[in-house]
């Protein structure tokens, strides 16, 4: 059973957010929801200053803080590693929203269904046709596109962004090109000292 | 692609895809289409089989399916009922047919045709069908009044055209090690297939270790991903490439042999500024092997002479690098650093790295596809803002003359010229010019109108022989049509996927009054914008999923067709642009004509077969499956099996296409056409004809100040507008996909200035700010960081709209272009380029005028979802 992580080289991402783009339209998420986010931080003073654009999502941690408290079972691990939220049984508690120490997990509001993401009360028949595997109300998060996953697909915001920023693989695999970039480049996991034991990694 | 009935993730739910061509910006990245079973497109994917794009979308590509499901789109055709226009004056649209919208339109048009053609302004700005770009052609009407041209490249295309004898230009990724990126985004963030090329250059970069350095006044995302973000003053960028010109002449720096051979370098100039010729019109050069003067075709010839003065003919002459070698004896690295700020060191190890990295000394060869060529891996790239100042051809030229030294044109790994359309594989674009040179062909947007007097067009394009057209001039004319010698007055006014009054340089309030001066407006387009609310009557067009085409738009490392093709039928009642404009070219009698004009336009006259014939309305699919058939031979069921014809550019027509000719290192056509203008003004008492810029007029880029550096003094600051990959390109904003990436993104979101220069000012982050230049004000909120030059205040493209009721996007408390002149003291005398910098004085406000307060401004959702500690998400 393979063990699915990503690696974001730090060094080719461009911020251009067509991550965050194709991943809003591959999973129908409404007005201001994102599975996934390009930050960007500038360090340093005119004229030595430089920015960074850091993507981010969710971290499918071994030890997932957000599983840990989910008092409804809601919040499950798949054999090959990603961490899901059943949308049947999420009761909208938060609890998992406040113990996620990276700010991954979203509530998707009801009104935010009615609205439209044109905020005319309009719902596109796009929206339409995406907004069924929602239950509004429910606490959810990136599910490293599962079903494209099981498709043998790589997700979304990977197969668009135009850099090849974004490397999905299997952990462990030795030979994954992931596993070989994490290796090769020394990848580095977010806030180690939390111990979720992240399965996505930073090279730069 | 695996369909499973239970999927909750769009690409993979029951469906069927479709091959087609993203159109969100102008380029041609190929993409794939997902059409649910209940026919709902829920997936637009880059298609993986293009090896320019490669399955890759930027940020809008990935945002298509939001214009086609818009809610605001315009759903059928619609008559103004309110008479009174303003921008934010309701129309009060009427619904009608489609044949009482053809019967209003047709009528307006033919009642001006019959009075005089020149009364009708056309604005058709779909760069992916220059089909109906060319339509006013048919009727031999050459007004313009689109910005595409000038606030791109109105310098740079005609500056591409004598050098490259191409439309755009690029660094040939596959090989550069050493890119410079002055005032653009090329292969970061914008400008050529943004998608496509940002990822040949994250390869360069991390696979091959190509070193970046990015020159502009704002930490670009180019400039975050360089090596080195060297910060310039605006408009000072021409005297930075001088300077480095200065260094690597003066240290020998240069590829001395491609100068002698590949190009007019060593052509001897007489005193006058044209070559020395003999009595049959032949140039003469130096034979330094033999000390004379020889005629350059001389079977003879030893080593030409690039240096020193002589005298041939009776004439004192010095070869052309001479003469750019005087000029930049004052250009020195620390006379530049006065006006462009970069440290003198900075640009002496800039020379010297670019110098060395393009294996100069060892003379580096290449071998591809059985041909030995110069391998020039180092090269100096720049785009928008770097070359839209007044002075523009001259700063296009300057850049050119970087490579020029580096012996980089069009070679492996070096600065390559790149052509719009090929039209079909075999077409290549060198041809032979006079005395051994390729000929120019400044003109890559078709033809231009010849000199008249008084003005055949109120843009005044009769006097920009070799420009593009300069649309800013309208309202100059406008303002003054007496002093121009005017002698009609546009008043019915024809828009296909344009928006001038959001484009357009200029305030807005006078571009208004232009507006109203109209008596007709018809506007063809999609969804409403700050220009379809003037209009008369709408003519609503099928979207991109919905209808045919075939285009290639100048694709950097690629050539071939890329072909549209309806993935659903029209959601609503709408024509394609095909059918709207023959039915009108019909009925205004010029169909033939206009049929005339696309076998020109389109390359149809190449292949006779394909040629359209007179008395037959052509459709959009038609049109496409032509452009294919001359492309390829291939026929419409092979495009929609392949979806494009894209392959790799061809070795022989992208390296050196130009073999055994010479490159125009100096522009001798510049003393040419200055000089028959003159002979032409005069002759024709053109009463401004003394006050006509003709000195922009230069054969070599010289050291004058562009005008922007001389306004008044309390305009203490530079102000620069730009744009990133999110925004690249026509509009975007209307998007809510891209308005929910955008507004989250500091530099969107804010006046951008550097924290030393608030300090100096006694500002802080958030301030509420009136900017106000020479010209006009906007209001905004002020944001810092270090990734400023201290001398300029930037604004991005996403505060730059004008609200409407029906607009669909924000208002932003004004817009960059009204702060910009639309003159012509700021406007090159040579390609009609407007000034894109200018200078500002800034004003701290306790609160936001009542107009902004009157609430729906982008500060609103601003405040909302990005402002720190309002809950802020990105
Ligand atoms: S698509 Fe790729 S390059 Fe663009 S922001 Fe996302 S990770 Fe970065
Ligand atoms: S990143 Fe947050 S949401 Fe994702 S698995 Fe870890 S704790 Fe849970
Ligand atoms: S670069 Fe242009 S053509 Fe390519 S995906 Fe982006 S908007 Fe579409």
């Amino acid at each position: 059973m393979a063990r699915y992580g990503m690696v974001f080289d730090l060094k080719r991402c461009i911020g251009c957010n067509a991550c965050v783009v194709g991943c809003k339209q591959e999973n129908s998420l409404p007005d201001g929801v994102f599975f996934t986010r390009t930050l960007s931080q500038e360090y340093g003073v005119y004229p030595t200053v430089n920015r960074v654009y850091i993507p981010t999502l969710c971290n499918h941690c071994e030890d997932a803080p957000c599983q840990k408290v989910c008092p409804s079972g809601a919040t499950y691990t798949r054999p090959d590693g990603i961490v899901m939220v059943d949308p049947e049984k999420c009761i909208g508690c938060g609890s998992c929203a406040v113990a996620c120490p990276y700010d991954q997990r979203t509530e998707l509001k009801a009104e935010s269904f009615k609205a439209g993401l044109f905020g005319t009360g309009e719902v596109t028949p796009f929206e339409k046709q995406g907004y069924v595997r929602f239950t509004p109300g429910m606490v959810t998060k990136c599910d490293f596109c599962s079903g494209r996953v099981d498709a043998g697909l790589d997700p979304a915001c990977v197969v668009t962004c135009p850099t090849d920023a974004r490397i999905f693989g299997d952990l462990d695999d030795p030979n994954s090109k992931a596993s070989r970039l994490i290796r090769e480049r020394g990848g580095r996991q977010p806030l180690p000292e939390k111990n979720t034991r992240p399965k996505v990694y930073y090279i730069d | 692609m695996a369909a499973n009935p239970k999927a909750v993730h769009n690409s993979i739910k029951p469906g069927r895809w479709v091959r087609s061509t993203c159109k969100m910006c102008l380029h041609s990245c190929t993409n794939l289409i997902h059409v649910t079973e209940d026919g709902i497109i829920n997936t637009v994917e880059g298609d993986p089989t293009n090896p320019s794009n490669r399955g890759k979308l930027c940020p809008k590509g990935n945002s298509a399916i939001m214009r086609h499901y818009d809610p605001n789109r315009f759903k059928q055709p619609l008559k103004r009922t309110n008479p009174e226009k303003g921008p934010n004056v309701d129309p009060k649209w009427q619904p009608i047919s489609w044949d009482e919208a053809f019967d209003i339109v047709a009528g307006k048009l033919k009642e001006a045709l019959a009075d005089d053609p020149r009364r009708i302004i056309p604005s058709l700005e779909d760069f992916q069908k220059m089909n109906i770009w060319v339509w006013p052609l048919a009727f031999g009407n050459f007004n313009f009044f689109q910005s595409g041209g000038t606030m791109c490249g109105g310098a740079y295309h005609p500056v591409n055209g004598y050098i490259h004898s191409a439309f755009a230009a690029a660094n040939d990724a596959k090989y550069c090690n050493f890119w410079v990126n002055d005032g653009t985004g090329d292969g970061f963030s914008s400008h050529l297939h943004a998608a496509a090329q940002s990822y040949w250059v994250a390869n360069a970069r991390v696979d091959r270790g190509m070193k970046c350095v990015t020159v502009e006044p704002r930490l670009s995302i180019s400039g975050a991903k360089s090596e080195e973000w060297v910060p310039i003053r605006p408009a000072t960028d021409r005297h930075f490439a001088l300077s480095l010109c200065h260094v690597m002449v003066s240290e020998r720096w240069c590829d001395f042999a491609f100068l002698r051979r590949d190009t007019n370098a060593p052509y001897l100039v007489g005193p006058d500024g044209y070559f020395v010729r003999n009595a049959a019109g032949k140039v003469y050069v130096w034979d330094e092997t033999v000390g004379q003067a020889k005629l350059w075709d001389d079977p003879t010839l030893g080593k030409l002479a690039l240096e020193g003065s002589y005298t041939v003919e009776g004439k004192a002459c010095k070869p052309a690098f001479q003469r750019f070698r005087d000029i930049l004896a004052e250009c020195s690295p620390e006379a530049m650093e006065k006006i462009t700020t970069v440290p003198a060191a900075t640009v002496r190890r800039l020379a010297k790295q670019l110098y060395d990295a393009a294996e100069i000394a060892r003379d580096s060869k290449i071998e591809i596809d059985g041909r030995i060529l110069p391998l020039r891996p180092a090269a100096y790239n720049y785009y928008r803002g770097a070359q839209g100042h007044k002075l523009g051809f001259q700063t296009n030229h300057a850049f050119k003359m970087v490579n020029f030294l580096l012996g980089n044109i069009d070679a492996p790994g070096g600065h390559m010229g790149v052509t719009l359309d090929d039209q079909w594989v075999e077409h290549g674009h060198i041809e032979p010019g006079e005395n051994g040179m390729i000929k120019p062909t400044p003109h890559q947007l078709g033809p231009v109108p010849p000199f008249s007097w008084p003005p055949q067009t109120f843009h005044l394009m009769d006097y920009f022989p070799v420009g593009v057209h300069p649309p800013h001039l309208n309202l100059e004319v406008f303002m003054n049509p007496e002093k121009y010698g005017l002698e009609f007055r546009p008043d019915t006014m024809v828009v296909c996927h344009s928006n001038p009054l959001w484009a357009m340089q200029g305030p807005r309030e006078k571009w208004f009054e232009f507006m109203r001066s109209m008596k007709f407006i018809v506007v063809s387009d999609i969804i409403p914008t700050e220009t379809t609310q003037w209009a008369d009557v709408i003519l609503p067009s099928h979207d991109v999923f919905e209808s045919w085409n075939m285009t290639m738009i100048e694709p950097p490392h690629t050539e071939g067709m890329c072909m549209r093709q309806p993935a659903v039928p029209p959601l609503y009642d709408t024509k394609s642009e095909e059918e709207i404009f023959t039915e009108l070219a019909d009925r205004l009698g010029v169909l033939d004509s206009y049929n005339q004009v696309l076998n020109f336009a389109l390359g149809f006259v190449n292949k006779p077969e394909l040629m359209l014939q007179p008395g037959i309305r052509y459709t959009d699919k038609e049109i496409a499956r032509r452009k294919g058939l001359l492309w390829n031979g291939q026929d419409l069921d092979w495009y929609m099996e392949h979806g494009h014809a894209v392959t790799e550019r061809r070795n022989d027509k992208w390296y050196r296409p130009w073999e055994g000719l010479r490159l125009h290192f100096y522009i001798e056509d510049m003393l040419k056409q200055r000089d028959d203008l003159r002979a032409k003004m005069d002759a024709a008492g053109v009463p401004y004809r003394d006050t006509w810029a003709w000195d922009d007029y230069q054969p070599l880029p010289t050291t004058r100040l562009d005008p922007v550096h001389e306004e008044p003094p309390e305009y203490d600051l530079y102000g620069i507008f730009f744009k990133d990959i999110q925004l690249n390109f026509g509009e975007s904003l209307s998007n809510p996909w891209i308005q929910d990436i955008v507004y989250r993104d500091p530099v969107h979101i804010a006046f951008m200035l550097n924290p030393q220069t608030a300090a100096k000012k006694g500002l802080k982050a958030t301030d509420i700010l009136k900017v106000e230049s020479p010209y006009g004000r906007i209001y905004g909120r002020l944001g810092l960081s270090e990734g400023w030059h201290p001398d300029t205040l930037g604004v991005s493209n996403s505060l730059s709209r004008a609200k409407g009721k029906l607009g669909g996007v924000k208002h932003a408390g004004g817009h960059f272009n009204d702060l910009l002149p639309y003159d012509l003291r700021n406007t090159d005398g040579v390609t009609g380029q407007p000034e894109t910098v200018c200078k500002l004085r800034i004003t701290r406000l306790d609160d936001w005028p009542q107009f902004l307060k009157d609430g729906g401004s982008v500060y609103d959702l601003v405040d909302e979802i990005a402002l720190p500690g309002k809950g802020r998400k990105h």
